[in-house]
């Protein structure tokens, strides 16, 4: 092959031109293989090493989840509606079964609504921890990586005890929870997460005050709070900008209203930011865990609902790991939606990237784009 | 907090009486949860009313529904406010139908950033057209995709 000659397009992917000679700027295309990019591709044009502009190019683990729903019932789209993001499973499932249960008028009983918060509120800490071990792989970090995947494990063991799945729950059903809690559970939640909040205070100085990481994340890939409002931003990446927004308090499903809880932010709009409202979030859900089984109703965990999707229009978001999940469904009376619309906390804050990219040199992107906590799959759908 | 809808209600009543002809139909579907459906060629105007006077900032998506049995798309936009603190709970869905055979919009990106990514999706998965779009390219197909916009519902699939 002639070097003039154009390689077959197989990927899909429109090749990028040559940088001119002379040409103040490169272009780089890195990924769609994860070198740092995640399961996408960014086109950066960079000036020097400094990141003149970034372009994110998602789509590589798309599966049309949106058309996949439209044609199966909607209990057997739960495992589907799970698979954006597995490490969230149960908060994602959420936002499906609360759409279902606001067309259809079922409210699930009060144990079953604890229970969701509970598995929420174990998922938030273990997306949190997958999060913060890859950032910990960006930065070379490696213990970084080692400890929150190891003590992930203890929320997974709880988590399968309680639904039988270690990642991917299925564990919310429209009408309330597959099932109660086994023998010994909240005694075995009691001590693990106390254990957790102590590996916290390590993770803390190994990590979170270790030059290593500060140098490279504070004052860093900036999203000031301007810029969140209007591009959209949602969850901890609108909080690490100083916006106090959580729908766990600004409209509480489930059983959020009745539990005492603080939204955390922090103003400088940094990845440092970005990253100690992670770290904040999981000491504030670990807490939860332990109040949500201290305050546990007793009573039936599941109602009947009928598998149909009434007549009528919804809008039903809950507060995800990485933000606001959100169906806006239609119904028609069938056993599965006419449409439903799923947008994830990863899609909205896919368009922070470009705004957090800007300016910073390519050694620390990233470290940069991972402070979002973007999660590629969870975007593409 | 009260069951009445006191403050859906007034935000209906001000829409109402500053768009009177423009806005078809504007309700209270429930606490939280304000319909508006405006008449296509008045949408940028109203956005803008929506961002600057009533304080709704910050776009949480866009929904395309594909009506084909009407002949119709209808075009949603779903925001929220964070400028007013006791609106945090309301959702007001902007709603917006063009025509399925020559389905032409409006691109509301220069009032709200954050819709880009939503409206270049109901691009590419409806076959949506929206004037004044920055960058009406792919975003999660491939480049070389050649079929129809596949979310229409005329769009089958083997296994259905």
């Amino acid at each position: 092959m002639t070097t003039t000659e154009k390689p077959a397009d197989t990927t899909g992917m429109q090749a990028m031109s040559p940088t001119e000679p002379g040409a103040q700027t490169m272009t780089l295309s890195v990924g769609p293989q994860h070198s740092g990019s995640g399961h996408m591709r960014l086109i950066v044009e960079l000036d020097g090493d400094i990141i003149v502009s970034a372009m994110p190019d998602p789509g590589y683990v798309h599966r049309g989840i949106e058309k996949i729903i439209e044609l199966r019932n909607i209990i057997r789209s739960i495992p589907v509606i799970e698979r954006p993001s597995i490490i969230d499973a149960s908060n994602l499932n959420h936002a499906w079964v609360k759409a279902i249960e606001e067309l259809q008028g079922v409210e699930p009983p009060a144990r079953g609504q604890y229970l969701r918060c509970l598995i929420n509120e174990m998922n938030r800490i273990m997306s949190h921890l997958y999060w913060l071990s890859i950032y910990g792989v960006f930065l070379g970090h490696t213990t970084m990586f080692m400890w929150p995947l190891g003590d992930r494990e203890l929320f997974i063991d709880l988590a399968e005890s309680l639904t039988g799945a270690r990642i991917t729950y299925s564990y919310l059903v429209p009408g309330g929870v597959r099932r109660d809690l086994p023998k010994g559970f909240a005694e075995e939640a009691i001590k693990r997460t106390k254990y957790f909040e102590k590996r916290l205070d390590e993770y803390e100085n190994i990590f979170f005050k270790n030059p290593l990481f500060t140098s490279r994340a504070k004052g860093i890939g900036i999203l000031t709070r301007e810029r969140a409002i209007a591009l959209g931003s949602t969850g901890p990446t609108l909080r690490g900008s100083g916006i106090d927004r959580d729908l766990r308090k600004d409209e509480p499903y489930a059983a959020y209203g009745e539990l005492d809880f603080k939204v955390h932010t922090r103003p400088g709009g940094d990845s440092y930011s970005r990253a100690m409202v992670h770290m904040d979030e999981m000491r504030e859900s670990s807490q939860l865990i332990r109040q949500i089984l201290e305050k546990l109703p007793s009573g039936p965990v599941r109602r009947k609902a009928p598998i149909v999707v009434p007549r009528g229009e919804t809008y039903a978001r809950v507060e995800s790991a990485r933000g606001e999940c959100s169906f806006y469904m239609i119904g028609e009376g069938g056993d599965k939606p006419y449409r439903a619309r799923y947008i994830t906390g990863s899609y909205r804050n896919l368009a922070a990237i470009p705004e957090v990219l800007k300016g910073v040199r390519l050694a620390d992107m990233p470290t940069s784009w991972w402070s979002i906590d973007y999660w590629p799959v969870e975007a593409d759908r | 907090m009260s069951l009445a809808h006191e403050r859906e209600d007034s935000l209906v009543k001000t829409l109402k009486e500053s768009f009177p002809s423009d806005i078809k139909e504007a309700t209270v579907v429930r606490r939280s949860r304000i319909n508006l459906v405006v008449a296509p060629d008045k949408i940028a105007d109203i956005a803008v009313f929506l961002r600057d006077k009533l304080g709704y900032d910050h776009p949480s998506g866009v929904s395309a529904v594909d009506y084909n049995r009407e002949g119709r798309f209808e075009i949603v936009y779903h925001l929220s406010s964070i400028k007013t603190r006791d609106q945090q709970d309301i959702v007001i869905n902007l709603k917006e139908s063009v025509p399925r055979n020559s389905p032409k919009a409006v691109s509301l990106v220069s009032v709200w950033p954050g819709v880009e990514n939503y409206e270049r999706e109901s691009i590419e998965m409806f076959g949506i057209q929206f004037e004044g779009h920055p960058r009406p390219e792919k975003l999660f197909l491939n480049d070389n995709w050649d079929g129809p916009p596949p979310m229409r519902k005329e769009v089958r699939f083997p296994t259905d």
